[in-house]
C-alpha cells in the first residue's frame, strides 16, 4: 500500500526540535532526506545512547525519530554545498529547518533567499520563538520555552519551583504542529502554485498546552496557583492523581454532569467491595463539581483514597473499564510496552536495522488509515548512508562525491 | 472563510465534543474551511456545561468551549429521532471531511461509521479521534484528557521524584493529539485532491502521545531502562532548572548545555569562589553536586528582577527564560508581535481573546473571524441555505423536537 504523501519530497535540516516532524511525514509516505553536517547531526551526540557509550550510531533520539528517513551529509555553509542544496531544493516540496540565526545566515537558508530561488518550495522553520519579533534569535531549550509559554507556572507544587516534563514535550508539540502547518502550506500550493514560509514558534505551541487558560485569565484576571496532584476548581482543590498500592491512578471529580455516571458506578463498586461508600449524600443528578465546598470535596475524597490505596493500578483499571468509570493508571514505559490494547493494535514495530546489526522496538505509527500505509518505513539512516543514492539523483557521480567528501562538503 | 485561504471551499462536518477533536478541526477552520458542528441540546458537549453552576444553566456561557470552537457554525440536531439521523446523513453528503471523537459505538448506532458511509462516499475523508482508537479490547473506554495523560506516560514523567506523578498542566493528550490528527487529515486531503480517494483515519489520542515518547519507549525496549521524572533536571545539562528571583513566586530558568555555557554563567555570576571548584567544571561534576549547585545559583538569582536577569543572561548567550504566568503571556512582547491573542466578541461572554495556532503562514495566513457558536446558532443558515429545506419543513422539525 502507498502512503498518503506518496511522491512528496522533504529535506530535513532540523535538530531535536524538529526530529519528530520528519518521522511523522515519513510515516505518512513522504520521502524524507535528513541533511546532516559532515560527521553527523549534533542530535546523535546529545541525549541518551543505547548501551550507554556515546556512539553517534546508537543515539536514542536518532534511532527512534529519524527512523524511516534517508540520510545524507552536506555542509550548506560551503559554497559548493549550498549549490548542491539548491539542486536538492529544485526537486523538493518542503524544507524543514531549526537553524540558529548565525547558521541560517551562513547558509543563506533564510526564507527570502529560498523563496526567490525556489518559488514552489515550502519552508518550515521551527524555532523557540518564531523567525521574527523581539525574541527571534534568542536561545530557547525545552525548559525555556515551556516556562515562557506559560505551562511551567501552572505545573508542580506550590511549595516548590514550577515544573517542566522530564522529557522535552515542547519539541513534540512543535514538531507535530510543524508537520500540520507544512501540509496546510502544501495544500494551499495546489491552488496558488507557490510555496510559503511556515513559521513555528515553540513558545506559541506551549501556550496551546494550557488549553485556553491564558485566554480565560483575560476574563477574570486571576492567576491560578500550581496545584500538583490536585486541581483548582473555584476556591477548592480537587484531587486528580491518587496513590494506589503499586503506583498512581488518575481520577477526577471535575467534568461536571458528565462525571455523574462514573461517580454512581464507583460508589457502587466500593459498596460491593465492602468499602464504605462516600458518606456524602446528595442528589447525584444535581452533582456538579463546581458547586462543591472544600469540605464536600474532602468528604468525597477520603473513602476514595482508602479504596484506591488497597488496590493495584491493574485492578483499578480493569474494574474501571468494566464499569465505565473514567479512571486510568499512571503508566511508565514498561507498562505501556506491555499494554494489551496497544498489542491488539500492533502499535509497536520491531524495525530491523541490518546496517547496525540491531533491531529496535519503537511505536510503528501515530495513526492508521484505510487504504494507506502509515507505518514506520525502516531504520534511521547511518551517517551518510544514502549519499551515493541521493547525490546520484541530482547527477553527482561517485568520483565527484568522493571529491566533495575529501573537501569536507559531503 | 476568506477567499484565497488554504481550505477555501473545503466543507467539514464535526461531531463530538471536548477538546481533542475540536482543536484538530481548528487547523481547517482557521484556514478557510466551512465547519458545521452537529450538537445536541439533550446531550450537550460537556465543555458547554463547564461554566454551569446551581445558578447558571446557560449552555452558551462557557468560555472554554467558546474559545476552542471559534470559526465554526453550530446546528442542534436530535439524533434519537430518525429524522435527525436522516438530516445528519444529508450533511455528510454535503461535506468533504467528517470529524468525530465519540467512543466508537456512537457513530455505528447512527449509521455514520466509515463502513456504512464509504460505499456511497468513497471520496470522504473521515477522522475518528477517541482516546484509545477504533479497535482493540479497550476501544470503548471513555476517558478525558487527564486519563489520556496518565495512560500514555506523560503523568509519570512530570513531577518531583519524591512526590506524585502530577503530569503537565492542561491534559497533554488534548493539546498534543490534535496536532497529529490535523496532520493526518491534511495529508488525506492532499491525496484526495490528487486522486479523488478518501479514507478513514483512526487516531487514538493515547497513541499519538506514546508515539511522541518513542525515545523514552526505546530506552525501555532497547536497554531496559525506565527513565523517571526528575523535577526540572536533565541527564544531559546542568544546571537545568527554575530559580527564584526577587518578589513572590517569580522565577527564571537557566540551562547550561555544555561546559562553555557553564563558564559564561560563572562570568555572569561574577566568578564567585565556590564556582571555581574544579568539580563544577564538568557536566559529571555538576551532576554529582547538583543540590549544592542549585542552592548556590538560587542564592544569586534571588537578588535579581526576573526579567532583567533573563535579558542579561540571554545577552551573554545563555539559554535562559522567565516563568511566565497567564497574566505575563498577555504582556509578552514576542506573543504580541505574533498577534497570538485575537480579540473577539461573543453574544453571551462579551469581549474575549482566542489563541492562534502555533505556526504562521506567510502567504495564506490564518484568519479568526467568528466567535465560538451558540448552540444551534446557525440552524437557519444550514437548514435553509446549505440543505435547502423548505420553511414549513424546518418549522415542523423544530416543533417536533428534531432540531434541538
Amino acid at each position: 500500500m502507498q502512503g498518503l504523501l506518496d511522491g512528496v519530497r522533504v529535506l530535513d535540516l532540523s535538530d531535536e526540535r524538529g526530529i519528530l516532524c520528519g518521522r511523522i511525514l515519513s510515516d505518512l509516505g513522504a520521502d524524507v532526506v535528513r541533511v546532516e553536517p559532515p560527521g553527523g547531526s549534533p542530535v546523535r551526540r546529545r541525549g541518551a545512547h543505547l548501551g550507554g557509550s556515546p556512539d553517534p550510531e546508537r543515539s536514542v533520539e536518532w534511532l527512534a525519530y529519524a527512523a524511516g528517513s534517508r540520510g545524507i551529509t552536506l555542509d550548506p555553509t560551503r559554497p559548493r554545498g549550498r549549490e548542491i542544496l539548491d539542486r536538492l531544493c529544485e526537486r523538493a516540496d518542503l524544507l524543514v529547518e531549526t537553524l540558529d540565526p548565525s547558521a541560517l545566515a551562513a547558509a543563506r537558508l533564510d526564507w527570502p533567499t529560498l523563496s526567490a530561488r525556489h518559488p514552489r518550495l515550502v519552508v518550515c522553520s521551527i524555532t523557540p520563538f518564531g523567525r521574527s519579533g523581539p525574541f527571534a534569535g534568542l536561545r530557547g531549550s525545552d525548559l525555556t520555552v515551556t516556562a515562557m509559554g506559560g505551562n511551567m507556572a501552572l505545573t508542580g507544587d506550590e511549595d516548590r519551583a514550577p515544573l517542566r516534563c522530564t522529557m522535552p514535550s515542547s519539541h513534540w508539540h512543535g514538531a507535530a504542529e510543524a508537520a500540520t502547518g507544512s501540509l496546510v502550506a502544501l495544500f494551499a500550493r495546489e491552488t496558488t502554485g507557490r510555496g510559503q514560509h511556515v513559521d513555528v514558534s515553540l513558545q506559541a505551541c506551549v501556550v496551546g498546552t494550557i488549553m485556553t487558560g491564558a485566554s480565560q485569565w483575560w476574563l477574570d484576571r486571576r492567576d491560578r496557583p500550581r496545584s500538583g496532584a490536585l486541581y483548582v476548581v473555584g476556591a477548592t482543590r480537587q484531587r486528580e492523581v491518587w496513590p494506589c498500592r503499586d503506583g498512581f491512578v488518575s481520577y477526577g471529580l471535575r467534568g461536571g454532569p458528565a462525571r455523574v455516571p462514573g461517580l454512581v458506578a464507583i460508589a457502587g463498586w466500593m459498596a460491593e467491595s465492602g468499602v464504605e461508600a462516600p458518606a456524602w449524600r446528595r442528589d447525584w443528578k444535581a452533582y456538579n463539581h463546581v458547586d462543591l465546598s472544600q469540605d464536600e470535596v474532602d468528604e468525597l475524597a477520603e473513602p476514595l483514597q482508602r479504596f484506591f490505596a488497597a488496590r493495584t493500578m491493574r485492578e483499578l483499571f480493569d474494574g474501571a473499564v468494566a464499569r465505565g468509570i473514567m479512571l486510568a493508571p499512571v503508566n511508565d514505559s514498561r507498562e505501556i510496552s506491555a499494554s494489551e490494547q496497544l498489542a491488539a493494535r500492533d502499535f509497536f514495530a520491531d524495525v530491523a536495522d541490518p546496517g547496525r546489526g540491531i533491531s529496535v522496538r519503537i511505536p510503528a505509527r501515530f495513526a492508521r488509515a484505510t487504504d494507506a500505509d502509515m507505518d514506520v518505513r525502516g531504520p534511521a539512516p547511518r551517517i551518510g548512508e544514502h549519499n551515493a543514492q541521493v547525490y546520484g539523483e541530482i547527477g553527482v557521480g561517485a568520483d565527484e562525491l568522493a571529491a566533495l567528501a575529501r573537501e569536507g562538503v559531503a | 472563510m476568506s477567499v484565497g485561504a488554504a481550505f477555501a471551499g473545503v466543507k467539514v462536518l464535526e461531531f463530538g465534543g471536548g477538546a481533542a477533536g475540536p482543536i484538530a478541526v481548528r487547523h481547517l477552520a482557521d484556514h478557510g474551511a466551512t465547519v458545521i458542528r452537529v450538537e445536541s441540546r439533550e446531550r450537550p458537549d460537556f465543555l458547554r456545561l463547564l461554566a454551569q453552576s446551581a445558578r447558571n444553566r446557560d449552555l452558551d456561557a462557557a468560555p472554554f468551549f467558546t474559545m476552542l470552537n471559534c470559526n465554526k457554525l453550530s446546528v442542534a440536531l436530535n439524533l434519537n429521532d430518525p429524522r435527525g439521523i436522516a438530516l445528519a446523513h444529508r450533511l455528510v453528503d454535503w461535506c468533504d471531511v467528517l470529524a468525530e471523537n465519540f467512543a466508537p459505538r456512537a457513530m455505528r448506532k447512527w449509521g455514520l461509521d466509515w463502513e456504512s458511509l464509504s460505499a456511497r462516499r468513497p471520496d470522504l475523508v473521515m477522522v475518528s479521534t477517541c482516546l484509545m482508537g477504533q479497535t482493540g479490547p479497550r476501544r470503548d473506554y471513555p476517558g478525558f484528557g487527564g486519563q489520556g495523560s496518565a495512560i500514555s506516560g506523560f503523568n509519570f514523567l512530570t513531577g518531583w521524584p519524591d512526590r506524585e506523578a502530577v503530569g503537565q498542566h492542561g491534559t497533554i493528550t488534548d493539546s498534543l493529539a490534535p496536532r497529529f490528527s490535523a496532520a493526518a487529515v491534511v495529508a488525506a486531503l492532499l491525496r484526495r485532491r490528487r486522486t479523488g480517494q478518501g479514507c478513514h483515519l483512526d487516531v487514538a489520542q493515547t497513541e499519538t502521545a506514546a508515539y511522541a515518547l518513542s525515545g523514552w519507549m526505546l530506552e525501555w525496549t532497547g536497554d531496559g531502562v525506565v527513565v523517571g521524572r526528575d523535577g526540572n533536571r536533565s541527564r544531559f545539562a546542568s544546571p537545568h532548572g527554575a530559580f527564584p528571583c526577587r518578589g513572590e513566586d517569580r522565577w527564571c530558568t537557566i540551562a547550561c548545555h555544555d561546559d562553555e555555557d557553564w563558564r559564561r554563567l560563572v562570568d555572569e555570576m561574577g566568578s564567585p569562589a565556590w564556582a571555581a571548584d574544579e568539580n563544577f567544571s564538568t557536566l559529571a561534576g555538576r551532576k554529582a553536586s547538583e543540590d549544592e549547585l542549585e542552592a548556590r545559583i538560587a542564592q544569586w538569582t534571588r537578588g535579581f528582577d526576573r526579567d532583567e536577569l533573563f535579558r542579561r543572561l540571554q545577552a551573554a548567550g545563555l539559554d535562559a527564560g522567565v516563568v511566565e504566568t497567564c497574566a505575563d503571556l498577555h504582556e509578552d512582547p514576542q506573543l504580541r508581535h505574533r498577534g497570538h491573542f485575537v480579540p473577539l466578541r461573543h453574544a453571551v461572554i462579551g469581549e474575549h481573546p482566542v489563541e492562534r495556532l502555533g505556526y504562521e503562514l506567510s502567504d495564506t495566513p490564518a484568519a479568526i473571524e467568528l466567535p465560538g457558536p451558540r448552540l444551534g446558532e446557525h440552524g437557519d443558515r444550514v437548514w435553509r441555505e446549505i440543505l435547502g429545506l423548505p420553511d414549513d419543513e424546518i418549522e415542523t422539525l423544530a416543533r417536533e423536537g428534531v432540531l434541538r
